[in-house]
């Protein structure tokens, strides 16, 4: 088996995990709301990039637009549902959430919008060098995926660690009322917070569209519980986590495929990590317990 | 503690919209839930077939997946079999009637594809049923159908007990099991090749197709040097693609949709995979061609759809979807248009809309012409058709004629 062909697609798959976990984590950390309708966020993200990209046929533009549009949608969504659900015990947003997702693919899937069919997304490398070494190789596409990924995670480390928006997040995160009791804008906070995490679902929307060539309606059902098993098992609210849980999946699935086939469904294999981790682990790989 | 619980309860219910995703209900189907329809005798229809006035409409019934992750084939077997109605009903109808299609959506599911069944036969009072959907949703249906002794066609749903449900129930495409020794013959006695590797997706169509391609394979002296299932919906074929390079096959016989081919043929190229990938009639979509670009050249599969066909029924279609829907016909709708066709065709032999002699009609249906896939030349007491298969190949971004395997011992159901 060729290992390190095998642990580089894997460090693609993970990238792809993290994008799609990041936002739901991020969001988890403040509002200790489960937000499924992320996965929606994530396919509006992949259309509104699509459109650009077939539009201008620029993959950086539509990349930009896209996650600006996924922002503002995340935004919308929790002024529409979850601000009114606040105090609400937390299976209150959760189910909304879940009806949300639902009637959003709905509608993404009506004629008028992204119809019932599967959409080519050929924006191969966006230019992105093809990286051939005797022991891997690795494709544009892949590693156009790894190179945003990385980019936009390090942004994403700075903004939380550095800003003043970052500490302020990372106060709500630990106590809401005690930050809004110091003079925390708190609205602006988890506003901005949502913006931020639904920003990065749209870029994994349009990465994952781009790596697979496939933009469509029901694309968000992956994602949907993925990125939730991806956060339990790094623990709710840890970006980190997110990022080694993300490794460790894409590892175990990638690795099993190769060695003995697909005994189970990758996703099947995903629960099963989760309900492992939940028996001996429940707080996670780096949450608190 | 309380949060373990939590945690579970969340997990439960993100379990049940996993599945919920596999049956969505949301405003799916105009189908209510009526337990009591099941105790309705059948006398309570609400017309009895054979009696209405004339000029009014017969009734065709009609269900396929036009929400939920089966959408696009469920889309274009429902335009197809309306295409079908539109284009029969100008040419003066059946009977002096115009066909009239009453459609559902079932998303592919099974339980919505049963009480449909039920609305259809016992509200609606239809003379025959078509179903535009999967094997499983259609498996469903057919008992139902059986039951009240009204025929039902299978367009495209290829699983093999369907028709076995009982002498009403017929198909249109090609049995799973015909497709897989075909398959078969393609790579053993076309190509030559002599070692293959199968993959096959994990649900009623690709278990049955692989089921028909090793028995052929066998007779053939075929060596099967790797044998994978990998589930519905898979995107990520790459550390399968690296176990198939090591057996080193020379044909690679993967079963899918087109969506699932897509990524496999894109990623088989990416990973520089020699052999070549032998699919059939769920890659036939322009969208295969579309998602897989460069990759999908030289992609040979076994379908029911002749693009390259000189018949006058097939050009029709091609056309007319093109003209329709602005969009390229694919084998699905091809196969729906063609069970309507049948129909008509069945109810104009027989000369009335009672569904015992359409039943027949159908079953003593000869050289039929008017099939967009092909002639269809007769019907074994099995109730499966008889036609060539053909074998397209990608070339220019197209299907086009590879090889038509018309041998009668080959094609026809055992």
């Amino acid at each position: 088996m060729p290992v390190l062909q095998n642990l580089s697609n894997a460090v693609v798959l993970a990238s792809t995990y993290v994008l799609m976990a990041a936002g739901l984590t991020m969001v988890y950390g403040v509002l200790k709301v489960l937000h499924i309708a992320h996965a929606a966020v994530y396919t509006v993200g992949a259309f509104t990039g699509l459109l650009v990209f077939s539009w201008l046929g620029n993959f950086w533009l539509a990349l930009a637009v896209a996650v600006l549009v996924s922002g503002v949608v995340g935004v919308l969504i929790y002024r529409a549902t979850y601000f009114y659900m606040l105090d609400a015990p937390r299976t209150v947003p959760l189910i909304a959430s879940i009806g949300l997702f639902v009637m959003l693919t709905d509608l993404l899937q009506k004629g008028f919008l992204m119809g019932p069919y599967q959409m080519a997304f050929p924006a191969d490398g966006a230019g992105m060098p093809r990286i051939e070494t005797g022991l891997f190789a690795l494709t544009p596409t892949q590693v156009l995926i790894v190179v945003v990924t990385g980019a936009l995670m390090a942004g994403v480390y700075v903004l939380l660690t550095r800003t003043r928006i970052g500490l302020g997040w990372q106060a709500a995160a630990m106590d809401r009322e005690m930050a809004g009791a110091v003079g925390i804008n708190l609205n602006r906070v988890v506003a901005l917070n949502f913006f931020l995490g639904s920003a990065l679902a749209g870029a994994a929307g349009v990465l994952v569209g781009v790596y697979n060539n496939s933009v469509f309606a029901t694309m968000g059902d992956l994602p949907s519980y993925k990125a939730f098993i991806i956060i339990v098992l790094g623990g709710m609210g840890s970006l980190p986590g997110v990022i080694v849980a993300s490794l460790l999946l894409a590892i175990i699935e990638n690795f099993l495929v190769a060695s003995v086939g697909y005994v189970l469904p990758r996703d099947a294999i995903a629960f099963l990590v989760l309900i492992f981790m939940l028996m001996f682990r429940p707080h996670g790989l780096l949450g608190q317990e | 503690m309380k949060n373990k619980f939590g945690i579970l309860v969340v997990l439960l219910m993100l379990g049940s919209l996993a599945l919920a995703q596999c049956a969505p209900a949301p405003e799916a189907s105009p189908v209510a839930q009526e337990p009591e329809m099941e105790t309705q005798e059948p006398e309570a229809e609400a017309q009895e077939p054979g009696t209405e006035a004339p000029g009014e409409p017969i009734k065709i019934g009609f269900f396929s997946p036009t929400t939920g992750f089966a959408a696009a084939d469920g889309t274009s077997a429902l335009q197809s079999a309306q295409l079908a109605a539109s284009m029969i009903n100008e040419a003066g109808g059946v009977l002096g009637r115009p066909l009239e299609l009453v459609t559902y959506d079932d998303a592919a599911a099974p339980d919505q594809a049963a009480s449909i069944a039920r609305k259809l036969i016992e509200q609606d009072g239809v003379v025959a049923g078509i179903s535009g959907s999967y094997s499983g949703a259609t498996r469903a249906a057919a008992p139902i159908f059986q039951e009240n002794g009204v025929p039902m066609i299978s367009a495209y749903a290829i699983h093999p007990e369907i028709t076995k449900t009982g002498d009403k129930i017929f198909r249109v495409g090609t049995l799973a099991t015909v497709q897989g020794r075909v398959g078969a013959e393609l790579i053993g006695n076309v190509l030559e090749a002599q070692k293959v590797a199968i993959l096959t997706v994990d649900n009623d169509f690709g278990v049955s197709l692989t089921e028909g391609f090793k028995q052929h394979a066998e007779t053939l002296g075929l060596e099967i040097v790797l044998e994978e299932k990998y589930p519905l919906g898979e995107t990520e074929f790459r550390p399968i693609i690296g176990q198939i390079k090591a057996a080193n096959p020379d044909a690679v016989y993967a079963t899918g949709y087109y969506n699932e081919a897509a990524n496999l043929v894109s990623q088989a190229k990416d990973e520089g995979l020699e052999a070549p990938i032998i699919g059939q009639e769920g890659y036939d979509s322009p969208k295969f061609i579309e998602l897989a670009g460069d990759a999908s050249e030289g992609v040979i599969i076994t379908t029911d759809l002749n693009r390259d066909s000189e018949r006058e029924a097939t050009k029709l279609f091609l056309e007319q979807y093109k003209a329709k829907y602005g969009e390229d016909a694919d084998m699905v709708g091809a196969s729906a248009f063609d069970a309507v066709q049948v129909l008509a065709y069945a109810i104009k032999t027989a000369g009335s809309t009672d569904p015992e002699a359409i039943t027949q009609a159908i079953a003593g249906l000869k050289d039929f012409e008017d099939a967009a896939s092909g002639p269809f030349w007769y019907y074994t007491p099995e109730r499966e058709v008889v036609r060539p298969v053909s074998s397209q190949v990608v070339k220019g971004g197209e299907f086009h004629l590879y090889h038509e395997f018309d041998d009668i011992g080959l094609v026809e159901a055992p």
